[in-house]
């Protein structure tokens, strides 16, 4: 009895393991803050990956697998941690990744996936760094810093016609590269530059709020690499009267802001890529993307990352780097967020404009490109 | 002229956070002689209990009708709610413990907090909770300073609170007993009064303060999240140190004072906003080391609640 039992046992896994032989699964990571205090981005881009993959498999899938499935990892905004997760990632046999969020993350992550030739698009990270490495398999979807300091200035410069600007960073990598880029054009320019910093995490802002009051400039440029941190900045501003024309970035993006900040956030501005609200690409991921919630500053640019990934794998044929990066480089198409074609160093340009919060929502206000309101 | 008044406002806003908080860790350490590193989370657990009834008032309609009296609900509610926590706290974790090394039950105490904060994580979510504020944003021009009806409303509230606590320490049976205790268990202990309910009594009272100033900090600033006690916690350690610890008193004057030099600093000192923390530790240190006690502390055996 006992060995015809052990029989059919050892048949039944062996069937098990034959099937799972049969069922090909592609595995692809992302890698974004999933905790802390940037939880809220790296959740939107985990989950911009998740509507990815459900279009494609609704589309027929990749062929030669059955199904596609996400391996989510947590890169914290650490550099340590970015490094454990990326190389969790390569042991588990991912074909391409989608990530980090911040570039002091994405940096030395791209470099142990540079190593195995693992594909890496990042939908956040804005540093110049990231894509002028030479690494041959790293892409960007989202801008560049030194892009979007422009295109601030040019605000700030033409459309707001300042004499004075105060600018307060985080002293994280991002916020003061911005703020350092955006000092040296408004000296540049001829404004008065005045700066101060906070630190990442704080609450209080209160002394250089009445400071930024005390200085009266025409500008508050807030950089801070935050949604949260920009919404606690914006309440206590508003508290402390102060009226120059508030700028903020594309970190403190976020649906967020003005939930938290609610009529506080009105009238800030924020430069962010352009977003063709309209087109049928986005209302497509729109729909996918219903029910993770509302899409978050990152979300779409991951749904585009992990869009690119597919589709070069899907007309490669493979998921051979090689191959996938000879169809990354021929890209030309539109996707929910931007027109994407990559340059040979692997951006894919920058299209920032302005936006403003108005009424609860951010809304199109100027574009840098030809200097007229929308 | 008018800048220092504005700055001085601000650090005396901060100031009366720090002084609600740090009086729970005097009181604490006054009377069983533990630092109670937990007591940052009630802080944290008080802004939560605060957002979720303000939440839950605004959802009825009655914030639209009646503002101010839904957010003296909510804060009575979350005190005494506050007030229940520390006391199971305190029955779980110290009580135990209470005839073991003094190090155990500090250890037990940084445990209590690492639990507290992950189970409001788990609970609450990692993401900010937005407070109800629009009703918060009014200010008032006094001369040449503007107060926002938040500062009044902080600075209100924290004297009442303090006042309060004065009254109910210096001139109850009450306090009679908790000021007996802390001078001596056993012998008061023999004279009737019952140390385990004394004990129990101060943990609530603390960290009702506690609950109170984190209610005050989510309209502040806007929003709370999991790990907002663990900074406060801190700096209002610090400030009961500095002043004294021990010492009802002290731990306010130190709350005032470690705020006000943090305010200052990033007020007048260049790049004094990301160094404001060093410049009030250094601040801490510096009392030390010429007055060991703190400022207004005693000899740590005759420390009084």
């Amino acid at each position: 009895m006992r060995i015809s039992r052990l029989v059919v046992l050892v048949l039944a896994l062996c069937l098990g393991t034959a099937q799972f032989a049969w069922a090909q699964t592609l595995k692809v990571g992302s890698l974004s803050p999933l905790t802390g205090p940037y939880a809220a981005d790296g959740n939107d881009i985990a989950n911009g990956v998740r509507a990815a993959i459900k279009v494609v498999t609704a589309e027929g899938g990749l062929p030669g697998f059955d199904k596609i499935e996400l391996m989510a990892e947590d890169s914290a905004c650490d550099p340590r941690q970015a490094v454990a997760a990326a190389n969790k990632l390569i042991n588990s046999k991912v074909v391409g990744v989608v990530g980090a969020y911040c570039s002091s993350a994405t940096i030395p992550a791209s470099e142990v996936l540079a190593e195995e030739d693992i594909p890496m698009l990042t939908p956040g990270s804005t540093s110049e760094k990231v894509t002028e490495r030479g690494l041959k398999h790293m892409w960007r979807i989202c801008g560049r810093d030194d892009d979007q300091s422009k295109a601030a200035m040019a605000f700030i410069q033409n459309n707001l016609k300042a004499k004075s600007i105060f600018i307060v960073d985080d002293k994280t990598t991002y916020s003061q590269g911005l703020a350092d880029n955006v000092a040296k054009l408004s000296e540049a320019a001829g404004l008065t530059v005045a700066r101060d910093h906070v630190n990442e995490g704080d609450k209080d802002f209160s002394a250089v709020l009445t400071k930024i009051k005390a200085a009266k400039p025409d500008v508050f440029y807030m950089s801070l690499q935050n949604s949260a941190s920009g919404a606690l900045m914006l309440i206590q501003a508003k508290r402390t009267g102060i009226d120059a024309a508030i700028l903020a970035q594309d970190a403190v993006y976020h649906p967020q802001l003005m939930e938290v900040a609610k009529d506080a956030a009105e009238g800030v501005y924020l430069t962010f890529g352009f977003i063709d609200e309209d087109a049928p690409t986005f209302k497509k991921f729109l729909a996918a993307y219903e029910e993770f919630g509302k899409p978050g500053a990152y979300s779409g640019y991951a749904y585009d990352a992990a869009t690119v990934l597919f589709s070069a794998i899907k007309a490669a044929g493979s998921t051979d780097p090689a191959k996938v990066r000879a169809e990354i480089l021929k890209m030309d198409f539109q996707g929910a967020t931007k027109k994407i074609k990559f340059t040979e160093n692997g951006d894919s340009g920058s299209n920032y404009i302005i936006r403003q919060v108005k009424g609860g929502q951010f809304i199109n206000y100027w574009d840098p490109a030809t200097g007229k309101t929308y | 002229m008018d800048y220092f008044l504005q700055q001085f406002l601000n650090g005396l806003t901060l100031g009366g956070v720090y002084a609600l908080v740090a009086l729970g860790y005097t009181m604490v350490y006054g009377i069983i002689q533990l630092i109670n590193f937990a007591h940052g989370e009630f802080f944290a657990a008080g802004g939560y209990m605060g957002v979720i009834l303000l939440s839950f008032l605004a959802s009825q309609g009655y914030m639209d009708s009646h503002p101010w009296l839904c957010l003296g609900v909510a804060l009575c509610l979350s005190m005494a709610y506050c007030a229940m926590l520390a006391m199971a706290v305190e029955k779980v974790a110290y009580k135990p413990l209470r005839s073991s090394t003094r190090l155990s039950v500090l250890l037990s105490a940084l445990g209590m907090s690492i639990f507290l904060q992950n189970g409001l994580m788990l609970t609450q979510g990692v993401y900010d909770k937005a407070y109800p504020t629009e009703f918060t944003h009014g200010s008032i021009t006094l001369g040449p300073v503007t107060i926002s009806l938040m500062q009044g409303l902080i600075l209100g509230l924290t004297v009442t609170l303090l006042l309060t606590l004065n009254f109910v320490v210096f001139k109850t049976k009450l306090g009679k007993a908790m000021r007996a205790t802390s001078m001596d268990k056993t012998m008061s202990a023999l004279t009737g009064i019952d140390a385990n309910r004394i004990i129990s009594v101060t943990f609530a009272i603390g960290a009702a303060l506690a609950a109170a100033a984190g209610i005050l900090v989510g309209l502040y600033y806007g929003s709370v999240r999991y790990d907002m006690g663990f900074v406060p916690g801190i700096k209002a350690f610090s400030a009961a140190v500095l002043g004294g610890i021990g010492n009802l008193y002290g731990a306010m004057l130190g709350g005032f004072l470690i705020a006000m030099v943090e305010i200052m600093a990033a007020a007048y000192i260049p790049h004094g906003g990301e160094y404001k923390d060093v410049f009030a530790f250094i601040i801490l240190i510096a009392v030390l080391y010429f007055r060991p006690t703190g400022i207004m502390g005693e000899n740590v055996n005759d420390a009084r609640v």
